[in-house]
């Protein structure tokens, strides 16, 4: 700890990140925050001041309401569900069962595939009457249901998509750190009359809260940032039925060029986010901790 | 306060990984309330012996019996026994008091006998005031003694000790290791426990199981296993430093002849523990049966004695245990005798012992 | 604009030598297209643009395939916003309104005011004209024009006892014939619907308008501020759209634009409404007899205008807007015109197109393709308005809850109505 960086160093290699926080985080959260003060405007009305104006039309936003709702029912059903299947998929691929590797290959395919192309993939998949789903359905005598065009089930749909595309990664964080498990800590409770189960519920699992964590933060992010395929698939409907935050603030900025009220809705993501991240990050400094 | 303990015979096991096989028909017994080790150098077999006397681990062939029963076929937890590891397993997320007392939850033990036994064992190994800790706010000695608590609670008869002292250092090593043996004589039950030190082994045990490449190479006592070696691998294993090893040809012997001795000397390997040789003045008075003359290679200063480093003409490297007040130097040329009844003799081809009449 | 039309010789000539010594600057264009249909369009695009290119060698010319319309607007405005928009680009004929509003393209009869190129804007169908103008300029020129028709599977029609030559004009007879074209299998699922009308989103708009025109209404009005979402006329179709269903002659719910052609394609719908953008498509992969007819009709036929217009940006040099205007008099040239109607099955804009050899020669082998033509006449100018994407937003939200059952007609459109009213009031 004795040896210094030379202060002119030090300088250079804090400013160079420091400008890119700010450039491309800082100030566009600050503007967008001042951005929500005023109207917006176009050559035909000019901008204007108009204070809490738009905080007070998104308190009365119905939109906004369901799509936080969506959001909501989102979040939670898919991170649970990504990391279950993570868990289960982990715990497959580490088994003594053949080819594994083959699993491991198809269980991380669709990671790799980028959203877009996962979007069209289920998209095919899903369509009512042609794609493969309703032909599974038919085989069992079933109707074909009609996953995107009904309210119904919409984001059910959605989660099973981001559920699909994101498990396969975070089974190689599982993956990782079953196989840093300690052999003898599921041999010890074996011996004192522990079952598959039993071991995997004491000792396993309690051993992966560091992992399941970590991947439960980047899943809560995810499921905020990700909405490639909401686009793709569906454009949050029918009726608002699969609109996510996101996915409403992109609508609102890009399509309906509406600057001010997409600031706005920035400035309460900002906010969901901000408010998440330090929750997480009181978890984690209380619980992820063993050695 | 008594666990009786049980016997234990295992019967011509075979194991193999694979084409390799790693335990190539072992046999031995031990009678209730026994301490047995397992002794031998890394990768012997000794510790896929124990995960299978265990149940962790299936044998390929033979039989264990416990308390005279068959365990073939019976899981590891309905083996009524424990098993300490060697870097102690405890389960990191609960505390101390939950460790010790997770196998009697497993088998739904009611609360108050719980409570009774961890309050016993927690007496027993001196752990009152830790219960509430994880294991990470623990010393290693401390661990130790929860990871033995977690065995004791549950009154096993037999319990397996995987090298569990492997991971503390010198001084506490000492100080387990007699409390360990306490705890055998005091509470009755059998151990079985695996080291590769051989000076832990002799220590504690009653009975040593000295294993090499799969195989056991001798079992006895401590005492028999370093009086009689029964081969040159069982005597360069056991003792430190290991006993010298010498070609006949090196060897002068007595003036008496070789009475007693095989004929043909030439096919022996004389085994000497350094502590049994001694040097030979030139002229001075004291005899000894066998000598042999180098030249000092080295002198290691070890507190109670020095140890002399010798080269044979042939190349052959001795070690004498010297505590007299005289001390060679580096470069002298002097003879080291022994007498008749230190003397292990080797054959050459078999590398097991042949026995020397006094 | 007549007056010179009766003697344009020498000002054509002029006019010529004038955009000559103005195109002999060179630019270099970037031009933004969508496609929202399953056609070639891309690959004919391409050829288009390298035969411009190859004719111009002083300009270049970068075609960008942006997405399907929406996409492509929201790409085209945010690279304006950033001050480097595409010189030319196919964006929604309703975009008007937008483009107009965040004063990112130029009236083209501000930058084109030669005889000849009043004559060129003259030359287009007037009622692909009307959504092109705006207080009195023209902003846009049609190019990818199209208009939904009733595309239908005779041999399903043959199967259910129906007359192929026949399809069904009004809404009474789409039901009347849907009902016995829907099929079930021995479950009880069905495995052929009677027919399909998109729903959902911006395309379902666009069907729904047509089914309003054929009520007698019309959803806006030309001046962009005037919306009528909550007329009888849309109750009624909306009304239909659920009898559809309730008679099982369409799979109830939310119906999606994008897999309507594989549908019909699969036969898993007798019959769809769709863009005459996927005649092409359609043709090339139909294994079965089909026929095209107008939509069938409320009072009457009707169906909605539609497609993309041909727009120059603002933040152009003259050089790169005179070049824009001379690639667009290609674009549109008659001979290119039949072209792209041929690869895609859009409408050629012009009627000098529907004239030339090819063009007849195209009708006369396959005549499904002549039924758009025909059909436009009862065609009306897309829902279009200031804040367009918002204001459809709220006509999108209100079809899709009464499709997907979460309110009834009459609700649904006087809520959109409020809201639209509510945005455009700013704006009357």
């Amino acid at each position: 700890m004795n040896k210094r960086l030379p202060i002119g160093l030090a300088f250079v290699l804090l400013v160079l990140p420091c400008s890119l926080l700010v450039a491309f985080t800082h100030y566009p959260a600050l503007r967008a925050l001042a951005n929500s003060f005023w109207n917006n405007g176009s050559s035909r009305r000019p901008s204007k001041f108009v204070g809490w104006d738009n905080y007070r039309a998104m308190m009365e936003d119905d939109r906004l309401a369901q799509v936080l709702a969506n959001s909501a029912i989102y979040a939670l059903g898919t991170v649970p569900l990504a990391i279950g299947l993570a868990i289960g998929m982990a715990l497959l691929v580490n088994s003594k069962l053949p080819a594994t590797g083959l699993m491991r290959l198809s269980f991380f395919m669709p990671t790799m595939l980028p959203m877009v192309a996962v979007a069209n993939i289920w998209l095919f998949f899903y369509a009512p009457g042609i794609g493969l789903a309703s032909q599974i359905l038919s085989v069992f005598g079933l109707p074909p249901i009609n996953f995107l065009g009904s309210t119904d089930t919409s984001l059910a749909s959605m989660m099973v998509v981001a559920v699909w595309k994101e498990a396969g990664l975070f089974m190689i964080f599982y993956l990782a750190a079953l196989q840093a498990v300690p052999a003898n800590l599921k041999d010890a409770a074996r011996l004192e009359g522990a079952g598959h189960v039993r071991v995997f519920f004491d000792v396993v699992l309690p051993l992966l809260r560091p992992t399941t964590i970590f991947v439960a933060v980047n899943a809560l992010i995810n499921a905020f940032r990700l909405v490639d395929h909401i686009i793709v698939m569906t454009r949050g409907g029918p009726n608002n039925s699969s609109a996510l935050l996101l996915y409403y603030i992109y609508e609102v900025t890009f399509a309906h060029r509406d600057f001010a009220y997409g600031a706005t809705l920035t400035v309460l993501m900002v906010v969901i986010l901000g408010a998440m991240a330090a929750v997480q990050f009181w978890i984690l400094d209380r619980k992820a901790h063993y050695q | 306060m008594t666990q009786a303990g049980v016997s234990l015979e295992v019967r011509g096991i075979r194991k193999s990984w694979g084409p390799v096989e790693v335990l190539k028909d072992v046999s031995f017994g031990i009678e209730p309330g026994g301490f047995l080790t397992l002794l031998g150098p890394s990768g012997c077999g000794k510790s896929t012996l124990l995960r299978l006397i265990s149940g962790l681990d299936e044998a390929g062939a033979g039989q264990i019996l416990i308390g005279g029963r068959d365990v073939s076929g019976v899981s590891a937890a309905d083996r009524n026994l424990g098993m300490v590891f060697q870097n102690y397993a405890l389960f990191p997320h609960m505390t101390v008091a939950e460790n010790i007392a997770y196998g009697l939850r497993i088998r739904r033990v009611s609360k108050a006998a719980k409570q009774k036994a961890l309050a016993r064992v927690a007496e027993l190994m001196a752990l009152g005031d830790l219960l509430d800790r994880k294991p990470a706010q623990l010393s290693g000695g401390q661990q130790q003694r929860v990871a033995l608590a977690r065995v004791l609670v549950s009154e096993r008869p037999l319990v397996l000790m995987d090298e569990p002292l492997s991971n503390l250092d010198a001084k506490l090593r000492v100080e387990i290791r007699s409390e360990i043996r306490a705890l055998n004589k005091k509470l009755g039950i059998t151990v079985v426990y695996v080291t590769h030190d051989q000076s832990e082994a002799l220590s504690m045990s009653d009975s040593v199981v000295l294993m090499n490449a799969g195989r056991v190479v001798q079992h006895g006592t401590p005492m028999e296993l370093y009086r009689t070696p029964a081969t040159v691998f069982a005597a360069s294993f056991i003792g430190t430093p290991p006993t010298n090893l010498l070609d006949a040809a090196d060897v002068r012997p007595p003036g008496d002849g070789a009475a007693g001795l095989p004929a043909d000397l030439a096919g022996c390997i004389f085994g000497v523990r350094p502590e049994a040789l001694h040097l030979v003045v030139p002229g001075a008075a004291g005899r000894a049966d066998f000598t042999a003359s180098g030249r000092v290679a080295a002198v290691e200063y070890e507190g109670s004695v020095f140890l002399i480093h010798v080269e044979t003409p042939s190349g052959a490297r001795l070690v004498l245990s010297h505590s007299g007040a005289e001390v060679p130097q580096e470069g002298d040329t002097i003879t080291l005798g022994w007498d008749r009844p230190a003397t292990h003799l080797f054959s050459k081809e078999t590398g097991t012992a042949i026995p020397v009449s006094a | 604009m007549r007056l010179y039309t009766t003697s344009a010789l020498p000002l054509v000539l002029g006019g010529a030598l004038g955009l000559g010594a103005g195109a002999a600057a060179a630019a270099d264009l970037e031009f933004y297209f969508p496609v929202g249909v399953n056609a070639p369009a891309v690959a004919t695009i391409d050829e288009l643009t390298s035969e411009w290119a190859a004719q111009n060698p002083e300009h270049t010319i970068k075609p960008v395939y942006a997405g399907n319309y929406e996409e492509t607007t929201t790409k085209a405005l945010t690279a304006a916003a950033a001050g480097n928009p595409p010189q030319v680009a196919v964006l929604l004929a309703i975009d008007i309104f937008t483009l107009v509003e965040e004063d990112v393209i130029v009236a083209i009869s501000d930058i084109a005011t030669t005889p000849e190129d009043e004559a060129w804007m003259d030359s287009f169908f007037p009622g692909f004209m009307k959504d092109a103008r705006f207080e009195g300029k023209t902003y846009a020129i049609p190019f990818q024009r199209s208009t939904p028709v009733f595309y239908y599977n005779k041999d399903a029609f043959r199967a259910a006892g129906l007359d192929p030559e026949d399809p069904p004009e009004t809404w009474d007879e789409m039901i009347e014939m849907g009902k016995k074209l829907t099929v079930k299998d021995a479950n009880g699922n069905v495995t052929q619907w009677g027919t399909r009308i998109p729903n959902l989103g911006l395309a379902g708009a666009w069907m729904f308008g047509g089914l309003v025109v054929s009520k007698g209404d019309v959803l806006s009005a030309d001046s962009g501020t005037e919306v009528s979402i909550d007329s009888p006329a849309s109750i009624a179709s909306l009304e239909f759209l659920l009898e559809l269903a309730e008679e099982e002659v369409m799979a109830p719910g939310g119906i999606s634009w994008g897999d309507t052609p594989k549908a019909f394609l699969e036969g898993q719908a007798a019959s769809i409404w769709t863009s005459t953008g996927n005649l092409a498509f359609i043709n090339e992969n139909a294994d079965f007899d089909w026929g095209v007819g107008f939509l069938p009709g409320g009072d009457g036929p009707g169906a909605p205008a539609g497609g993309g217009n041909l727009y120059v940006f603002k933040d152009a040099t003259d050089e790169e807007r005179a070049a824009a205007i001379d690639f667009m008099k290609f674009m549109t040239s008659p001979e290119n015109a039949a072209r792209w109607s041929i690869a895609t099955g859009y409408v050629a804009p012009r009627p000098d197109a529907w004239e030339l050899p090819i063009m007849q020669e195209y009708v006369a082998e396959l005549p499904q393709a002549r039924v758009a033509l025909e059909q436009l006449p009862y065609a009306e100018r897309e829902f279009a308005t200031f804040q367009r994407a918002k204001v459809t937003q709220f006509l999108v939200e209100a079809i899709e809850s009464v499709v997907t059952g979460d309110a009834d007609p009459a609700a649904a459109v006087e809520a959109a109505q409020e809201k639209a009213d509510d945005v455009l009031g700013d704006y009357r």
